[in-house]
């Protein structure tokens, strides 16, 4: 194994875009890497909150009408190589929002977050649980790993 | 605020500092612009909006137990008392009287429901003071409320206990469930007072918190803060008083002189020991019998209101029912009229405490996003 | 001088440097992990990844160019800092003492300043996505003082760095210059020499006070968790460092733990009397003194919010009068 896929595995940096659900998924994750029953960092696997810093963007929520272009700029400002993770049944098709009404298109609602930035893993559930937060950055790692 | 009470002439204020939407010292979505002068905070102003997915229109016209399981998804912190409150409305135009046991459940998941709000409050103010150490201690604790949430309710977030007429089955309290809600009670008593003992020791703390984001009993009256907020400036107001839900019980009412950051703080400290006292006399005294009382009937009605107080203060729901579907509905949510505050708090602290003044009024703007203005009444 | 001697001496500088990188390199994981992570009852990262693998990792990401009015001035800084520390530490090696003026008191505080020059022009050079540069329409028609001038949150991030110029870093200058007032030298050389034969100095009142006050500096000097307002989370996020990507922040990474051994290797220089030298087993002091300081520092900050300055203020004063009432009893 070269130097640089071995530093990749061993030091990830996860950023947090909440685009507009309702908040279930945002304290689950944030509380996944703070709370020290979880205690995401002996994964490796750091928060941060700068997007020059991150490897992994995580986007809950079904990306509201304000939020499209801030998610979008916050993606482009992330180097290469980089990977996202939809999390949460609003990211994944818009959620409860999007869909409880049929086939009336929404307006409020840009979701889900594939039709804005590419998605590279999908952690299902409402809200999701930490545990699938921690197997969805493990889902991205090849990714990340076999990228130059 | 409005254009009239501002503190500030136009003149006065160098510079804006834009916050948001994405920012470490905020769990949700909102644009905060702090207009600073030499790093002093002059005047704020909160932008909602960006949460907007205009849930009372999609609510118009579902029907309405489709409608209640669609308030939970309101707010992923108070999911509880969103579908217990649209229930309850409901349940005041149909004229359905609910079991008692069931009753009790649903008050058990609402308090349950308000010491993770608190515990979450605690950690994040905490947080955002700068102190890691007290937030992971609080975060741990709060993991005892969820497991307890998750065993009941089958899910960490959204349970969705409520249903018109009772609670769900799966929400039955049985002599297993009771014991852990017990054990896990005595865990967060003494957690949370050793917390609190160390949070009024602690000078340094002391220091970062007290004078700082002061609300007066006056701007509180003037800008219609509810619920702790409104606890910590002094006004013993709680709707768990009058409401007919919790008669049986017996808790007390904390409030706070002050109305800075470490009064806020404390005063969620100490309510989590009163909502204990509550959760251990419910399920002491859990009645016998169903929890689930299915025979009612649907007819049309008239717009109907409920008031129910929830962790952050007064929620409001109402809507008419037609031909089984909600009409008109309006979910009107505390931190709504705590924004006023949130602004006011900021205004003559340092830009590092600015988003401190924020968090002590516990926003969730999640919950809020349908304002578009806060009016002065 | 024979050839052999210069080489030598040479050969010692480089190694003594390398050992030093090293061991920096190990500091920021073990105060993370050991101290930090264990006060917060918690498992807590490797030793290995804050300091050096998430460094390495860096060094591989793509290289972006950031948004910032002189991109190749704002890249440049991070390595400028890193020079200045290694050149600290080249001043603190026994072998560079007959440099005279580079290796004494006044070229320190001089390669300090630097630093925190750079953390100015970082601060106002650096125009990140959060913030202002989210696309929102907040100053839309009704909006309170549409017509303000805005700035980043990196701006006042550098408005802070230029206070912390002004008065922060006070207390560690006021500590520096106690083993000056006590030996009646600046030269690092004439300190080392008198307190190889009188004894260490922190062993005597004057230097006791001092190493606490040098300690009070060395956390404001490292923005440290107390005192680290200058890139605090609840306002600044990251402050100056915002938009550094791939090399440039794996040498912002590197110089945090290299800065905290040439600090440690500072402290042991002046205040017990012995240099970073790799010939000697006094290099072990020097690496221990750097461990103990990142374990004090660690214990501080896991039990400390961050301070304002109406704390920061007060606890400035006071560590600088202590720093006076030092100076006053070395001259005595």
């Amino acid at each position: 194994m070269s130097l640089k896929p071995f530093s990749r595995a061993r030091a990830v940096h996860l950023m947090l875009v909440y685009t507009g659900g309702c908040n279930g998924c945002d304290i689950e994750i944030v509380n996944c890497v703070l709370s020290p029953k979880f205690d995401i960092e002996q994964y490796k696997v750091f928060l941060t909150w700068n997007p020059r810093e991150a490897d992994v963007l995580v986007v809950t929520g079904p990306v509201t009408k304000l939020n499209e272009k801030p998610l979008k700029e916050i993606y482009e400002s992330i180097p290469n190589p980089k990977a996202v993770i939809a999390a949460g049944s609003c990211a994944l098709m818009g959620g409860v929002y999007k869909n409880i009404h049929g086939d009336i298109p929404s307006e409020e609602i840009m979701g889900p977050v594939e039709n804005i930035i590419p998605v590279d893993a999908k952690v299902p559930g409402c809200a999701v649980r930490p545990e699938d937060i921690l197997s969805g950055v493990v889902a991205t790692l090849p990714k990340l790993l076999e990228a130059d | 605020m409005t254009e009239e009470n501002k503190p500030v002439k136009q003149e006065v204020i160098e510079t804006e500092v834009a916050m948001g939407t994405v920012h470490p010292a905020a769990l949700e979505p909102y644009r905060v612009r702090l207009f600073v002068e030499d790093e002093i905070v002059m005047d704020a102003e909160i932008t909602i909006g960006v949460n907007h997915r205009g849930i009372e229109r999609i609510m118009e016209g579902l029907p309405v137990e489709k409608a209640n399981a669609l308030t939970e998804k309101v707010c992923g912190i108070c999911s509880n008392a969103h579908i217990w409150n649209s229930v309850l409305t409901a349940e005041k135009g149909l004229g359905i009287e609910v079991p008692e046991r069931s009753n009790y459940i649903r008050i058990i998941m609402g308090e349950l429901e308000r010491l993770h709000s608190h515990f979450l409050f605690l950690g994040h103010g905490n947080e955002v003071l700068g102190h890691e150490t007290f937030s992971m201690r609080v975060f741990y604790l709060r993991e005892t409320v969820m497991e307890l949430l998750r065993m009941i309710g089958g899910n960490r977030v959204q349970y969705g206990a409520s249903i018109i007429g009772g609670v769900r089955p799966r929400c039955e309290i049985d002599e297993m469930r009771t014991q852990k809600i017990l054990e896990g009670m005595d865990t967060l008593e003494k957690g949370i007072l050793d917390f609190a003992d160390r949070f009024v020791l602690d000078p340094m703390v002391k220091s970062r918190t007290e004078g700082i984001g002061v609300i007066t009993q006056k701007q509180a009256k003037e800008l219609e803060v509810t619920g702790p907020t409104l606890r910590a400036t002094g006004i013993a107001q709680d709707l768990r008083v009058t409401m007919k839900e919790y008669e049986d019980f017996d808790f007390d009412i904390i409030t706070m002189d002050d109305g800075d950051v470490r009064s806020n703080l404390l005063m969620r400290a100490l309510e989590i020991p009163e909502s204990i006292k509550i959760i251990r006399q419910a399920v002491k005294n859990l009645p016998k019998g169903p929890i689930l009382d299915r025979s009612w009937e649907m007819f049309d009605c008239d717009s109907i209101k409920s008031y129910i107080e929830v962790p952050r203060g007064t929620l409001y729901h109402s809507y008419a029912i037609e031909e089984g579907r909600v009409r008109g509905s309006i979910i009107r949510t505390p931190s709504m009229s705590n924004i006023g505050a949130m602004q006011t708090a900021c205004i003559g602290d340092h830009v590092t405490d600015a988003q401190l003044c924020i968090v002590q009024c516990d926003p969730c703007f999640t919950c809020t996003d349908r304002a578009i203005k806060v009016i002065k009444i | 001088m024979s050839t052999i001697t210069i080489v030598y001496s040479v050969l010692g500088v480089i190694c003594t440097l390398i050992l030093a990188l090293i061991v920096g390199t190990f500091l920021p994981g073990f105060e993370r992990k050991y101290i930090q992570a264990r006060i917060q009852q918690r498992i807590g990262p490797p030793t290995t990844s804050p300091g050096i693998i998430a460094p390495i990792k860096f060094f591989f990401k793509e290289n972006i160019s950031p948004n910032s009015p002189v991109p190749s001035l704002y890249k440049s800084l991070p390595i400028v800092c890193f020079i200045v520390v290694l050149l600290i530490l080249l001043a603190l090696t026994p072998q560079m003492y007959f440099f005279g003026a580079l290796a004494s008191i006044i070229a320190i505080v001089g390669f300090l300043k630097v630093e925190k020059v750079a953390y100015v022009l970082m601060g106002s050079l650096s125009k990140s996505v959060m913030s202002l540069g989210l696309s929102f329409p907040d100053t839309v028609k009704g909006a309170a003082h549409p017509n303000t001038e805005k700035v980043y949150l990196e701006d006042i991030s550098s408005n802070r760095a230029f206070r912390m110029i002004a008065f922060g870093s006070f207390p560690f200058y006021l500590a520096l210059f106690i083993p000056v007032t006590i030996t009646g030298s600046i030269f690092l050389g004439d300190i080392v020499a008198y307190q190889q034969a009188n004894g260490p100095f922190i062993f005597t009142l004057a230097g006791f006070i001092g190493a606490i006050v040098f300690f009070i500096g060395y956390m404001i000097l490292l923005n440290e968790y107390p005192f680290n307002i200058l890139k605090s989370k609840a306002d600044v996020i990251e402050g100056c460092y915002m938009e550094y990507a791939s090399k440039y922040r794996s040498f912002v990474y590197l110089t945090k733990g290299f800065l905290m051994f040439t600090l440690g290797a500072l402290f042991s220089v002046l205040f017990i009397g012995i240099p970073p030298n790799i010939f000697s087993w006094g290099i072990i002091v020097n690496i221990l003194v750097a461990f103990i300081f990142s374990i004090l520092m660690g214990v501080m900050s896991a039990f400390s919010p961050v301070f304002t300055y109406r704390q920061f203020y007060p606890v400035v004063i006071s560590s600088s009068l202590l720093g006076v009432l030092a100076l006053a009893i070395g001259l005595l």
